[in-house]
Order: C-alpha cells, then sequence, then structure tokens
C-alpha cells in the first residue's frame, strides 16, 4: 500500500479555519490526510504543540494564519512567522526536514487556496516518506 | 471531581453528512471510546428533537461532556452551548468535530471519509473529556452610542436609538450632515426629491435632545472593549464660534475669495468661508484655510468686519476631547470611482462627459446650474449616452456590482426626457432592477422611449469619420444583440462610477479593529444572518461602508444596527467571552516576555508580587501569551496545552 | 434553426484553453468594441467568445484566421479572458484536428518552417548570409551575447538591414558578440499562435537544445515575437536563458553611457509601439528613450500610442497572409503618421518593418515617408 501521509494542520479561528470551511462549502476536494485543529490564533500556537504533533506520529504539520495584515488580533501571524523561523532551525537540528512543518497563509475567503496548500503539503510529504521521528516513537510505543 | 460522562451525537445534516459518511458505524465506534457513556446518530441534530435528545440525556443519563459531530463550530457551536446551558451544564463542557465542512464536503466520497469522521469524533472525545467549566462573566456598559457618519445612515440609525432616550453622539468630517444623500437630485424609484426628505431628518436629528452633532470632527483613537470604548475626537477649528453664529452667512456672501465647489462635485464655486450646502446643519460656515487669504496672506478680515455677531475667531484651534461609549455604529459611506482612471471614456479630456455625481448636480435646483441640464458650452444636449459600470464589475477596477447605477441610470433617463428634448441612449450589460418597485420603474422609463444598447463601451472619443459625427462625442460600443458595432453620436456622455471603500477605510479599519473583505468595505460578521455586526464586539456597521446599497437598504441596516445596539443596552450588561488566558502566579517567574507579546496590553506586572497579572476583561482570547510563556504558567482557556495535546493524539490515533 | 450539438473533442480543447475566465465571459462585447479590425470590417470577437463557451464554434470560418493577437482587448477585458489563448485553440483545432480548412498562405509558411526552420523557405545554410561582410563572429565559449536577428531580416533583402545595423553598432563597441550557426530555426511564435503547436514544440525544442549546448546565457532578440516567446513560452519547455529586445539593450548601452551619439538626426521621427513589445511585455520606454537621445530628432506620439498603440496588421500568423487593401492598419498609421507631421515611421519589430514598408510603397508615400528601425536610426546617429 502507498504511503499515506498523517499531517496535522493547526488553523486559525478566524481566517484559516473559515477558508478551509469555504472549501467544503465550496464543495472544493482536497487530500484527506490533513487534521484539522482549531486554535483562536496562529500566533497561540505553542512550538511544544507542534513537537508533540511529531512526536506522537505525524508525519507533518500545516500551521496556516490570516493574511499579514488581516491578523484579527492585530500582529498574532507577525509573532508565528518569528517563532517558526526559530523552530525550524531546532528541527534541523534535530534532523527534522523543514518541508514537515509548513506554515502558509489561507485567508477567510481563500478556499481554493486552502485545498492548493493542502495538496500540495501532501505531495510534499508522500516525497520526503514516513517521518523517522515518528516511526520510532511508533516502534517505542510497540 | 464528578465522573467524566460523555455523550457523542453524530449528526446525518440530511445526506450532507450521511450521504458519504457511514453514521452509524460513527456512533458505534464512538461507544468504545474512553468515558463515552452513549453514543447517537440523529438526522438533524441542530433541530429542535435533536436538541431535545441531548438536552435528555444530559438530565436521564447524568452525561456532561457533549460531543457533537456535525458542520462547523463557527455555525453551531452556539447553539449547542445553549442546549448544554439550558440543561444545566456549563457551556464550555462542550466539543464540536467538523465533519461537514472539513470532511464529506472537503473530500472525494469513499471509505476514507467514515475513517477520517471517527477520528475527529475520536479528537473530540479525547479534549472534551480534559474540559473544565469556565465562568461566563458580566460587565456593565455604557449606555451611549457613537455614529461615525452623518449620512442617511448614520442619522437613521442615530435617531432610532435617541428615540429610546439614550444619547448618542454623531461624529462627522465634514462641516455639515447630509452625506452623499444630501447631493442628489430625485431618488428612484419614486422620484421623490433627496432634500425634500433629507432636510427634515436633518433637522430632526439638530433638535433632537439625545442627540449630539459633531461635526468638521473625527475619532483619532480608541480604546477599551464593548460597553466600555473610551473614544477620542478631534473636532477642527472653524474658525466660526459655534455658541455666536447666528448662520446669517453674511459672511459667505461678503467673502470675495472662492473655490471648487466639494458639494457640487467640482461642478461649481463656493466661497472660502462657507457652509456646503444651503440646509447645511449646522447651519455655521467654516473658513477652508487653503483659500482665505487671511490665512495665506495674512488680509482681508472681510468676514470678521461683516459679522455681526462677532462670531470669526481666527484664533480657535483643534480641540480634542473623549467620549465614553457602550457601543459604535460604523456609517461612514462610500468615495466614488475615479472616471480618470479609464483612459479611453475621456473623462478630463472632454467637458461634455460627466460623473454621476456631477450630473445629479447638474439637475439639482439648487446646484451650480440650477437644474438645468447644458453642456459645457451651455447648450441644451439633444442626445445623451448613459454608460453603465464604469469601474464596476471588471476585473482592472472594482469587480463587484454597484448596485445603483442600473437604477440612478434609469432615473438620469427621465430627469433628461423631463427637462430636455434629448435622445437618449443607455449603454448596459445586464439590467439589475431588483429592488421593490424598481422592475416596475424600468417599465415606466422604457416606455418613455429610451434607446437600450447592450453592450460595454470600448471608447468614447471626438473624432468624427462621417459628417453626423462632427463636433460630438462618439461612443464606440458592440449592440451584442444585434452582433454589430455602432458609432452612437451623442453631445453629453454620463458615466456612471462605481462606489468604492473610503480611500481610508483602511486606516479606519485598523482604528476600530474591524475586518474589510476582499473587495475593500467593512467585513460584516455573516454575510447573511449578521449583517450589521463586525468580528469587533460593540462595534457595528450600516450603510455603503459595508457594500454598496440604495438608500431603502442604508436606512434597513442602520435600524437594524441601531436594534442590535438598543439591545444591549437594554440588558445592561454583557456577558463576555470565558475564552481568555489567565497567569498562575505560582509559576509566573516574572520574566515580561508576555507583557509586550500582548496586542492588548491586557497583562501587566504587578511590581508588588512581582509577577504579571491579566486583566480579564481587556483580553480577547488569542492565546499569544499562553504559547510564549516558557514557564508555562499562562494557560489560553478552552486551548489549554492538555487540551490541545489530547486532540492531537486522538487525530493521530 | 440550429441544433446545438458541440464537437465535444474541439469544443473541450478549446474550454480548456479559455480556461476558468472564459467561463466568466459575461459577452458585454467590449473585445469587440475595442478590436482594430473593426475600424475596417466587422469582426465580432465576443461572438467567438460564446461561442467557445457553448462549444458552437464555426471552424469554417474565416474569422479562424482573423485576429492578429495584439491583446488590445484582453488587456481591457472586464472578466481577464484570454481571448488569444481561445483564438489559438480554435486554430489548433481546426489544423490539428482537419476542421476546417487554413489558409493557403498560412500553409504554405507553416510547410516551410517545418521544413526548412524559416516561413520563407529559404535555405537553412544561408541564414547568416546576411551579416557575410560584416565580420561577425559565431557563438563560442566566452561569447556573451547571442544576437537573434529573427527569420525576416535574415532572409529578406528590405529588412536586412534592421540585423546589419545592430551589428555595426556591436561591432563599433566591441560588443563580444555572436551569432549561433545555421542549425537554429524559427522561434515558432507565430506559428504556434497560428495553431500549429506541434511545429511550434519541435522549432522550441530545436532551439533550446541548440542554446543550452552553446552554452547560450544572454540573447539580444531583434523581433518581438522571438523575445516574448524567449521569455515567456520557452521557459516552460526548459529554456534557461536571458532574453533582453534589442531596444532595452541600446537604451541600456546609452544609460551606461557606452554609446554616445554624437550626429544630429534632424527627422521628425514617430514611433510606433510593436504590440508584442509593448502590450505583451510593456516595454514602453526603452525604445522612446533610445529615440530621444539621439540628437536632433524630435520624437513623436501617434494619437493612440503605447497601451492603446495600434496593432501593424502582422501577429497572429497573419504577416504571411494576404489582407485586402482598404483594411490593412499599417495604411491607417501612415495616414495618422502623415498627419502629425512625421517624416520617419521608427520601428523595433521586423513584421511591422515589412507592412509598413509595403504601406508606404503602395501608398505612393514612399518620397515623404520613410520606414526605419529604431537601431537604423542610432546607427545613423553614431554616423556608421
Amino acid at each position: 500500500m502507498s504511503f499515506e501521509p498523517k499531517i496535522v494542520g493547526f488553523l486559525c479561528n478566524w481566517c484559516s479555519y473559515a477558508g478551509a470551511d469555504l472549501a467544503g462549502i465550496s464543495r472544493l476536494k482536497c487530500a484527506p490526510n490533513v487534521h484539522i485543529i482549531r486554535m483562536m490564533c496562529s500566533g497561540g500556537i505553542s512550538p511544544f504543540f507542534i513537537l508533540k504533533a511529531l512526536e506522537a506520529g505525524a508525519d507533518g504539520v500545516l500551521i496556516c494564519g490570516c493574511n499579514l495584515g488581516d491578523c484579527h488580533y492585530r500582529e498574532g501571524n507577525y509573532k508565528t512567522i518569528r517563532r517558526m523561523t526559530l523552530l525550524k532551525k531546532v528541527l534541523g537540528q534535530l534532523g527534522i526536514e523543514q518541508e514537515r512543518v509548513q506554515l502558509h497563509w489561507v485567508c477567510a475567503s481563500c478556499g481554493d487556496e486552502f485545498v492548493d496548500v493542502v495538496n500540495r503539503m501532501t505531495a510534499d510529504i508522500k516525497e520526503l516518506g514516513p517521518s523517522r521521528l515518528g516511526v520510532k516513537s511508533r516502534d517505542l510505543t510497540r | 471531581m464528578e465522573k467524566v460522562k460523555i455523550g457523542v451525537y453524530v449528526c446525518h445534516c440530511g445526506t450532507n453528512i450521511a450521504g458519504t459518511v457511514d453514521v452509524e458505524e460513527v456512533a458505534k465506534y464512538a461507544e468504545t471510546l474512553p468515558y463515552v457513556v452513549v453514543a447517537r446518530h440523529y438526522p438533524y441534530t441542530c433541530s429542535d428533537p435533536g436538541q431535545e435528545l441531548i438536552k435528555k440525556d444530559i438530565k436521564e443519563l447524568g452525561v456532561n461532556r457533549i460531543v457533537v459531530a456535525s458542520c462547523s463550530p463557527r455555525l453551531h457551536e452556539k447553539t449547542f452551548q445553549g442546549v448544554l446551558r439550558e440543561a444545566g451544564l456549563n457551556p464550555y463542557l462542550f466539543q464540536m468535530a467538523n465533519i461537514r465542512e472539513q470532511c464529506s464536503w472537503l473530500h472525494e466520497p469513499g471509505p476514507e471519509l467514515t475513517e477520517k469522521a471517527k477520528r475527529m469524533v475520536g479528537a473530540a472525545v479525547n479534549r472534551v473529556a480534559r474540559h473544565v467549566p469556565l465562568e461566563i462573566r458580566a460587565v456593565p456598559i455604557f449606555p451611549a452610542t457613537l455614529v461615525v457618519g452623518g449620512g442617511i445612515a448614520g442619522m437613521q440609525a442615530a435617531l432610532e436609538i435617541a428615540n429610546s432616550n439614550h444619547m448618542v453622539y454623531i461624529v462627522e468630517r465634514e462641516p455639515s450632515i447630509g452625506g452623499h444623500m444630501a447631493q442628489f437630485d430625485k431618488t428612484f424609484p419614486t422620484l421623490d426629491c433627496a432634500a425634500c426628505i433629507l432636510t427634515p431628518r436633518m433637522t430632526e436629528v439638530s433638535r433632537h435632545p439625545f442627540i449630539r452633532i459633531l461635526t468638521y470632527s473625527e475619532v483619532v483613537a480608541i480604546s477599551g472593549y464593548v460597553g466600555n470604548f473610551k473614544v477620542k475626537i478631534r473636532r477642527k477649528p472653524r474658525y466660526v464660534d459655534e455658541g455666536k453664529c447666528i448662520g446669517c452667512l453674511v459672511c459667505q456672501e461678503k467673502c470675495p475669495w472662492t473655490a471648487l465647489s466639494e458639494f457640487n462635485a467640482g461642478t461649481g464655486k463656493r466661497k472660502a468661508i462657507y457652509t456646503p450646502f444651503a440646509q447645511a446643519v449646522p447651519n455655521i460656515p467654516v473658513i477652508d484655510t487653503e483659500h482665505c487669504a487671511y490665512f495665506l496672506k495674512g488680509k482681508c478680515r472681510a468676514c470678521e468686519k461683516f459679522c455681526d455677531a462677532n462670531a470669526i475667531n481666527f484664533e480657535q484651534s483643534e480641540l480634542v476631547f473623549e467620549l465614553e461609549v457602550g457601543n459604535i455604529i460604523m456609517a461612514t459611506g462610500f468615495d466614488t470611482f475615479e472616471a480618470s482612471s479609464v483612459p479611453q471614456y475621456g473623462y478630463g479630456r472632454y467637458p461634455n462627459v460627466f460623473t454621476s455625481i456631477e450630473f445629479e448636480r447638474l439637475c439639482s435646483p439648487t446646484g451650480p446650474t440650477e437644474g438645468h441640464i447644458i453642456l459645457a458650452d451651455g447648450r441644451q444636449p439633444e442626445s445623451v449616452a448613459i454608460v453603465h459600470c464604469v469601474g464596476s464589475r471588471d476585473k482592472n477596477y472594482n469587480e463587484y456590482c454597484s448596485r445603483v447605477c442600473c437604477m440612478h441610470a434609469l432615473k438620469y433617463s427621465h430627469l433628461i426626457k423631463e427637462k430636455t428634448n434629448a435622445e437618449i441612449y443607455q449603454m448596459y450589460i445586464d439590467m439589475r432592477c431588483f429592488g421593490k418597485g424598481y422592475e416596475e420603474f424600468y417599465n415606466r422609463i422604457s416606455n418613455e422611449g429610451v434607446n437600450f444598447i447592450r453592450g460595454k463601451v470600448a471608447k468614447v472619443t471626438d473624432e468624427a469619420i462621417a459628417e453626423e459625427e462632427k463636433g460630438k462625442l462618439i461612443v464606440l460600443v458592440e449592440d451584442t444583440l444585434l452582433g454589430t458595432m455602432l458609432r452612437v453620436p451623442v453631445d453629453m456622455v454620463i458615466l456612471c462610477i462605481a462606489l468604492e471603500p473610503r480611500k481610508d477605510a483602511n486606516e479606519v479599519a485598523q482604528l476600530f479593529h474591524i475586518g474589510r473583505s476582499a473587495d475593500g468595505f467593512f467585513l460584516e460578521r455573516h454575510p447573511k444572518l449578521d449583517p450589521v455586526a463586525t468580528m469587533s464586539e460593540g462595534i457595528l456597521i450600516a450603510g455603503c461602508c459595508q457594500g454598496p446599497k440604495d438608500i431603502p437598504d442604508s436606512v434597513a441596516q442602520a435600524s437594524a444596527a441601531a436594534a442590535r445596539a438598543l439591545a444591549m443596552i437594554a440588558r445592561g450588561k454583557i456577558e463576555v467571552a470565558a475564552v481568555t488566558a489567565s497567569i498562575d502566579e505560582t509559576k509566573c517567574s516574572g520574566c515580561r516576555i508576555c507583557n509586550l507579546l500582548c496586542p492588548y496590553d491586557a497583562i501587566f506586572f504587578d511590581e508588588e508580587t512581582k509577577v504579571s497579572r491579566i486583566n480579564e476583561v481587556l483580553c480577547q482570547g488569542c492565546g499569544v501569551c499562553a504559547a510564549a510563556c516558557p514557564s508555562g504558567a499562562i494557560t489560553h482557556n478552552y486551548f489549554t496545552a492538555d487540551e490541545i495535546e489530547a486532540e492531537i493524539e486522538g487525530v493521530l490515533a | 434553426m440550429e441544433v446545438l450539438s458541440p464537437y465535444k473533442e474541439a469544443a473541450d480543447v478549446i474550454l480548456e484553453a479559455g480556461g476558468e475566465p472564459l467561463k466568466l465571459c459575461y459577452q458585454c462585447g467590449l473585445c469587440t468594441g475595442i478590436c482594430p479590425w473593426n475600424m475596417v470590417r466587422s469582426f465580432l470577437v465576443r461572438r467567438i467568445m460564446h461561442e467557445a463557451q457553448l462549444g458552437a464554434t464555426n471552424f469554417g470560418s474565416e474569422d479562424v484566421w482573423t485576429c492578429v493577437t495584439c491583446r488590445a482587448c484582453v488587456q481591457r477585458c472586464p472578466r481577464g479572458v484570454e481571448i488569444i489563448d481561445v483564438m489559438r485553440a480554435v486554430r489548433r483545432a481546426v489544423a490539428s484536428l482537419g476542421l476546417g480548412i487554413v489558409p493557403d498562405a498560412l500553409r504554405i509558411s507553416a510547410k516551410n518552417i517545418a521544413g526548412v526552420g524559416n516561413p520563407l523557405g529559404e535555405a537553412p545554410e544561408k541564414r547568416n548570409d546576411w551579416a557575410k561582410d560584416l565580420k561577425v563572429k559565431n557563438f563560442a565559449s566566452g561569447t556573451e551575447i547571442l544576437y537573434f536577428p529573427c527569420c525576416v531580416p535574415s532572409y529578406d533583402a528590405d529588412v536586412k538591414t534592421v540585423a546589419r545595423s545592430s551589428v555595426t553598432i556591436f561591432n563599433k563597441l566591441k560588443i563580444n558578440y555572436g551569432l549561433i550557426g545555421t542549425e537554429v530555426k524559427c522561434c515558432g511564435e507565430s506559428i504556434r499562435k497560428a495553431g500549429h503547436e506541434d511545429t511550434f514544440q519541435s522549432l522550441a525544442k530545436n532551439n533550446i537544445n541548440l542554446f543550452a549546448s552553446n552554452g547560450v546565457k544572454t540573447v539580444v532578440a531583434a523581433s518581438p515575437h522571438c523575445y516574448h516567446t524567449f521569455k515567456n513560452e520557452y521557459p516552460e519547455l526548459g529554456g534557461k536563458f536571458e532574453v533582453i529586445h534589442i531596444t532595452q539593450y541600446l537604451a541600456s548601452l546609452i544609460e551606461q553611457g557606452k554609446l554616445k551619439l554624437s550626429k544630429e538626426v534632424n527627422k521628425k521621427v514617430i514611433y510606433s509601439d510593436p504590440c508584442y513589445l509593448g502590450r505583451h511585455n510593456s516595454v514602453y520606454d526603452e525604445p522612446r528613450k533610445v529615440l530621444q537621445s539621439i540628437p536632433g530628432l524630435e520624437l513623436l506620439e501617434f494619437p493612440d500610442a503605447r497601451e492603446e498603440g495600434l496593432c501593424c496588421g502582422g501577429g497572429g500568423g497573419r504577416i504571411w497572409m494576404d489582407t485586402p487593401k482598404g483594411e490593412r492598419f499599417s495604411d491607417i498609421r501612415v495616414e495618422q503618421a502623415a498627419a502629425k507631421g512625421a517624416d520617419v515611421i521608427a520601428l523595433a519589430c521586423p513584421y511591422c518593418f515589412l507592412n509598413y514598408r509595403d504601406s508606404v510603397l503602395s501608398m505612393g508615400k514612399a518620397e515623404t515617408m520613410q520606414v526605419r528601425d529604431v537601431g537604423e536610426l542610432v546607427a545613423e546617429a553614431m554616423s556608421i
């Protein structure tokens, strides 16, 4: 059987979660691999949540927030950028491929963009193969 | 703590979910999960009997946590939280699994859909088991309301509220209230004159004991939150003492200096000391310092000499003051499209190409031609082309339809027919006559004899290639119904220009913390079910600032916004969402990282105890602080680390 | 009454070419109104779009071959329809699916291009003969710039001057440039627009491989058509090189102070924007800058210049087809130039050159109106 990655998607409530809803409302279709968790703001996504997801077996983590300038909380997404830049460095040091954690802006009226992001990310992770971290922790639990 | 008992309700949503997801299997799976005491599937969980089902289980089975797997929480989270509350449970002991928008609708049908739905339900069950009751807080509100913008929408909203004997402040940046409607001649479809219905309203507003008009003023800062806003207003100097001026307007008469009249859309002149129009409210002039000789060259003061009331005050300076209000209604209106940005239509190059707003002034008895429809050289036009959709429905400018142009174009036909013998051509793409009495108006005008040409105008030129074109403007258009290119020679061209967001809509949106939609207008909370609220609690919108609309719609929306504000005033206090952050002071190291991150300045450092504290009333619950706290001292309620991690484990199970 | 029975295969190809925006077309007719053909004859662009929407294209109509791909309509279309792509797909359906007849003139050019790599049907080994006496080097390793003159100046006796003036300037300035061998073929821009997709693909692959194997990094193109396809279409097929139009290159030489123009050219010059330089690629200023740098030269403008500039009539494969007298855009242009008092029409495209030359001759204005390439005027101002 081909590899079907598991991706955890953290979406901000105001733009990206609404964008994902809009994709569904518009009956656009995307790969089913992203499992969405609703957050209030992308700036409220703790790096620990991302690490936790990778540790718990996610092959990738998708983070979506409002377009820059459109944050419901004024500037949360700028904080997300900074946090992600730092986290990516840490991930690199841990030997986790950068592409496994992706940040994208998806606005509330960007259903098509959301579908695009999900499909592209799913393809990216398929190419990378299963996360070693996930495999390891899966083995450990076994 | 009492034992966790979870009830799971999987919704069919008719066939929207059940058509592709095996809801029965999802419910069966849910029953096997820890803490789940009951799992049901039901055709429409949001319906009354669906809600009753949940209430019954809470009462009879002692269920104390609820998971509903149905549509988006953006749609029905509040509905189901209400069910919990009615059944005596804390509304935050609830979690939704969005298996419609983000599952059954979003993926190709197949067995994976059911699997995904199961996983989503599993995650919700895992999460809700860790939910804790949250306190819902109530805060008192200021009963006064601020209305930003004194056009027809702002006035309507103000009157609705003031008539309940609650204070309203209207802030208007122009010297007079009245807005765009004051510029119009007659209004469709009834053809009653705008001034005849507007000016009594303006007077009513000005005389109302519960309304205070602040003209020539702007909001410069805003702080606080719903129910408790503090608004800073800057009042520009008029250089006329409002207390002394009796509105005799001798100053205006005597002033030797002129400028183009904004009110007449640049088609006529006004003085350097002026009221924008004769029925201005307040009827107190302002001095335009950019054209006043005293301000420019240091001499003249003619107005001062002739003012018997001694009202002229060249020393007046701007005034900044603060108001406390509970609600704010935005009614800032629209700007019109810059016609010269469509160069092929010749606006600005050919004097007989007019915009719709200029034509309104041309038709108006109070306008520069006293209502005579005449060309730049004073002749009456023998033929007029009315060009629709200028800057509207066009990817190169604005993609949206401006909604009012078809109707005012028809109105122009009537006015031209009434006042001249001109032949009229309407170049349209689609006739959109959607309102009450509008189709009838279209019939009436068609009957008056108008030539309708279906096609978007390609070009307006003065290059004649035939004898009958000489000295005329030639409108090039394909009559798409005939399938023929036409050259239509006319004397006058009227461009029906788009209604656009105010030029400073972005700054204003940022000032008031409200969103804008892709078209640039202010964004409503919900396009159908909540068109008057914004994503910022306590800030409401009405009229064209939310999108192009006609007068009846603006008035209706203004009344609706007023009703919303009144409902809050009547309640006297409001419940603030419990999704805020809180600090465990025993864990806080006092590093103050969170202090600077908070976009609402809701976190402050307590010098005495050396820990940070959160003002729960200011906190909007974004969670940025919780994500950044290095000691894990901050909890983002309803999104706690424990809850999110449980959800992560659930979706990856 | 007609039965609507779309020829499914072709209809789908066309719909796909029009993409999402074609579905959005709301039949406002702006394209028809803007299309220059309607100055001289009826050509209902809107109708062709509607036929494409319904799958009811009339493949036998001569209108299939009318569009000059000047982009005036696309530029203003309120719904962003890629009208040229639709026209191309319709032609492709005719050329490859045999749903109609390809006009003779076009068929011959297409055959020539496919056979010997140039539309004129000339021998490939004679491609660089125009430069025989000019000491032009062949492109070799270490050569910085490939000069690509387009088939028309390479073979046409009158238009040669376009290429010859450019290399004369290069020689004088000691530019490190070269010509590529005679294996190079037509860029394929126009034949693609004329619906011969397969021919275009094979031409492009030939040229891309040739450029790559020679290590070409920068191409200076004489024709906006070559420039356009190199810049916008070759990259999708793997072409990786920079491309500059000759007028852009001359402008940059002037700006860097390498090219100094000292001799006065006391003429009233009117510049005609080539569609593929202007509307297709938004290059408006550089050719004007070059002309304005020539001492003594008075630069005039057409009443409809830049974004509104009128096509010469040679795009979309029309350069190989006959346009009857009275329907030639270049004739209108010559009249306009004369009315403005111009002595010279300055051009930056070999197709324009051909059309304007014919117009001036057939209108009997050769005595009073010169047709000159921008490069020629520069060479004159350098007194070479």
